[in-house]
């Protein structure tokens, strides 16, 4: 935002006047963004500096001890808890984003088509994702015990947290449940900002429904796509209440579910090796840029489809 | 879903048996979402004994839980620490992402771009790298286990305050100017005009900021998570609790129940606003 005012043409006493009030109006401009700006600056830019500061010291509970250079990131790349937790988190993630996709544009569609209760739909389904992580997944606990209402219906006796080959998939359950509302909302905004003249001009077409939706409706929710995938993708890869809260804060049974953001608090608050949680933050932050930006360059480039 | 899909298409279409169909099914989906909902408070009325039996409604209902609740885990404090903590920050978000909002949409400042352009950066900041750094800060400054800890990192965030400047670039300049011309000062201008037209976004931000903080796990965690209980919030009481205290499940289910229930009523009431404001924040790429 360039300032420059040209005085050549105006009267002198005008153009100070003028400058005056752009200097009054700056100087508003600065005491009202003053106060976030020091938010921003001490908690979020700083801390992400100092992050990786102390990424490369062997830093205890008292503070600093000593430089240990790379040593950090060698003892991730040598720790197979570590790695237990990153394939943890892609094979959830790859599973958990898609199927959440699925569901949040399956319910956008049927609440946006002209159909009675349309309020209703929409509420039911958004009601699951107002819900805290810790009630849902309390509540989740109780009705995946061993003797809860899921093994009644089912007929089965699984604790399907307690068990290592359930437990994760428990959670992509849980959870494509309660992030499926928020999606549906977003696809919503989307589908009503397509203009009904495409349609018009598919239906004289005698287009089918279904060759209409791939053809003409998919490709131009791309942008809704991107978006939706990007923010719950970076999300599905933070994952730590639900596997904190089943795991009783140890990422068990057998590891089945650890999670980079749980090993980066069982580092610090339980081995208290700050220094190796710092590296293990700033790996994880390095794993989501990455790929945001290839996301960005594959499915975000907005040719049309 | 192909049948959704042709009613988006073709709006208009002669009422046919296969619409019965298709609301039982919906009727049936949406039942599915509230039934873990509802099987949780039957099970807040039960016995812990009856709890092992299958049936929808106690067959002796018993306040005995919802009291225990109260005596036994002290939610009465929890309810306390996070209806504080969730009202001063959205307090404090609404102030400061009205008042940068509108600084970074309608003030003149040298270096406006760069600063807005740095707020949003911090979006890309995740938690998880923030963690240790500010865990050391705020241990350095023995604002651990200490509720101004907890407030002063969730102060104002970025996407509050682009929520802010979005509504306000779509105000029409014109009211600034009639009271540019009676020589109010931006201060003025800010609080007495464009505050009171800027309610739709007030509302999204203080209803999101107010589930986003009432809801959180993570932070609390961390800050009131190691020491003694007396700053617990009603979440981080419950996901402690539910590992622990596993199988006394009606005291459990009536502690969830009050950890959903504030946002529920506000969803209820602010409906309208709840659903533009998660499309808003949605929108913010």
């Amino acid at each position: 935002v360039a300032t420059t005012t040209d005085t050549s043409s105006v009267p002198a006493q005008r153009a100070s006047r003028f400058t005056a009030a752009k200097l009054r109006e700056a100087g508003w401009g600065y005491a009202f963004v003053a106060l976030p700006m020091a938010v921003f600056g001490l908690f979020f830019l700083y801390p992400f500096a100092y992050g990786i500061y102390i990424s490369f010291y062997n830093w205890g509970i008292l503070g600093k001890v000593n430089g240990v250079g790379w040593g950090n990131y060698s003892a991730l790349w040598h720790d197979n808890t570590f790695h237990i937790a990153l394939k943890n988190i892609f094979e959830y993630t790859v599973v958990v984003v898609p199927l959440e996709m699925t569901l949040g544009l399956s319910t956008a569609l049927i609440v946006n088509a002209k159909i009675r209760g349309q309020k209703f739909f929409r509420a039911a389904f958004y009601f699951p994702a107002l819900a805290s992580s810790a009630a849902i997944t309390t509540i989740a606990i109780y009705i995946l015990n061993a003797d809860g209402l899921l093994n009644r219906v089912l007929g089965t006796h699984r604790s399907w947290f307690g068990d290592p080959a359930t437990a994760i998939w428990s959670i992509v359950g849980l959870n494509a449940w309660t992030t499926s509302g928020t999606i549906m909302l977003m696809y919503l905004a989307a589908l009503q900002a397509i203009p009904t003249d495409v349609y018009e001009a598919a239906a004289l077409d005698n287009t089918g429904g279904w060759r209409t939706f791939w053809r003409i409706t998919f490709p131009l929710l791309k942008p809704a796509h991107f978006l939706i995938l990007v923010l719950f993708g970076i999300g599905a890869l933070k994952l730590f209440d639900q596997a904190f809260i089943v795991s009783g804060g140890q990422g068990g049974p057998d590891y089945a579910t650890y999670t980079p953001v749980l090993y980066i608090y069982l580092k610090a608050f339980h081995s208290f090796q700050l220094g190796v949680a710092a590296a293990a933050g700033v790996v994880l932050f390095l794993v989501i840029f990455v790929l945001t930006v290839v996301a960005e360059r594959t499915v975000g480039r907005t040719e049309a489809g | 879903m192909s049948a959704a899909a042709e009613r988006v298409v073709v709006p208009r279409r002669p009422w046919r048996p296969q619409r019965l169909v298709v609301y039982v099914l919906l009727a049936l989906v949406s039942l599915l979402f509230f039934v873990p909902f509802l099987w949780s408070i039957s099970t807040s009325f039960k016995t812990l004994p009856e709890t092992a039996y299958f049936s929808l409604l106690p067959h002796h209902w018993t306040g005995a839980a919802w009291s225990e609740v109260w005596t036994k885990y002290d939610f009465g404090t929890y309810i306390k620490n996070s209806f504080f903590l969730a009202i001063t920050i959205t307090a404090a978000n609404v102030f400061l992402a009205a008042l940068g909002g509108y600084a970074f949409a309608r003030v003149r400042f040298p270096g406006r771009q760069l600063l807005f352009l740095l707020v949003l950066g911090t979006l890309m900041i995740p938690d998880q790298l923030r963690l240790i750094p500010v865990y050391v800060m705020l241990t350095n400054w023995h604002l651990i286990g200490n509720f101004s800890g907890y407030i002063l990192i969730n102060l104002v965030t970025a996407a509050n305050i682009f929520i802010m400047r979005q509504y306000f670039l779509t105000i029409p300049k014109d009211y600034e100017e009639a009271a540019r011309l009676d020589r109010a000062g931006p201060f003025k201008i800010f609080w007495r005009i464009m505050l009171p037209l800027a309610g739709p976004a007030l509302a999204a931000v203080t209803i999101l900021q107010f589930q986003g903080t009432w809801n959180d796990f993570f932070w609390p965690l961390i800050i009131f998570g190691q020491g003694n209980t007396s700053h617990y919030t009603v979440q981080l009481a419950l996901g402690l609790f539910s590992t622990q205290y596993q199988t006394n499940w009606p005291p459990l289910m009536a502690a969830s129940i009050i950890a959903i229930l504030p946002i529920l009523l506000v969803f209820v009431v602010f409906q309208r606003y709840f659903i533009a404001g998660v499309t808003a924040a949605g929108v913010k790429g």
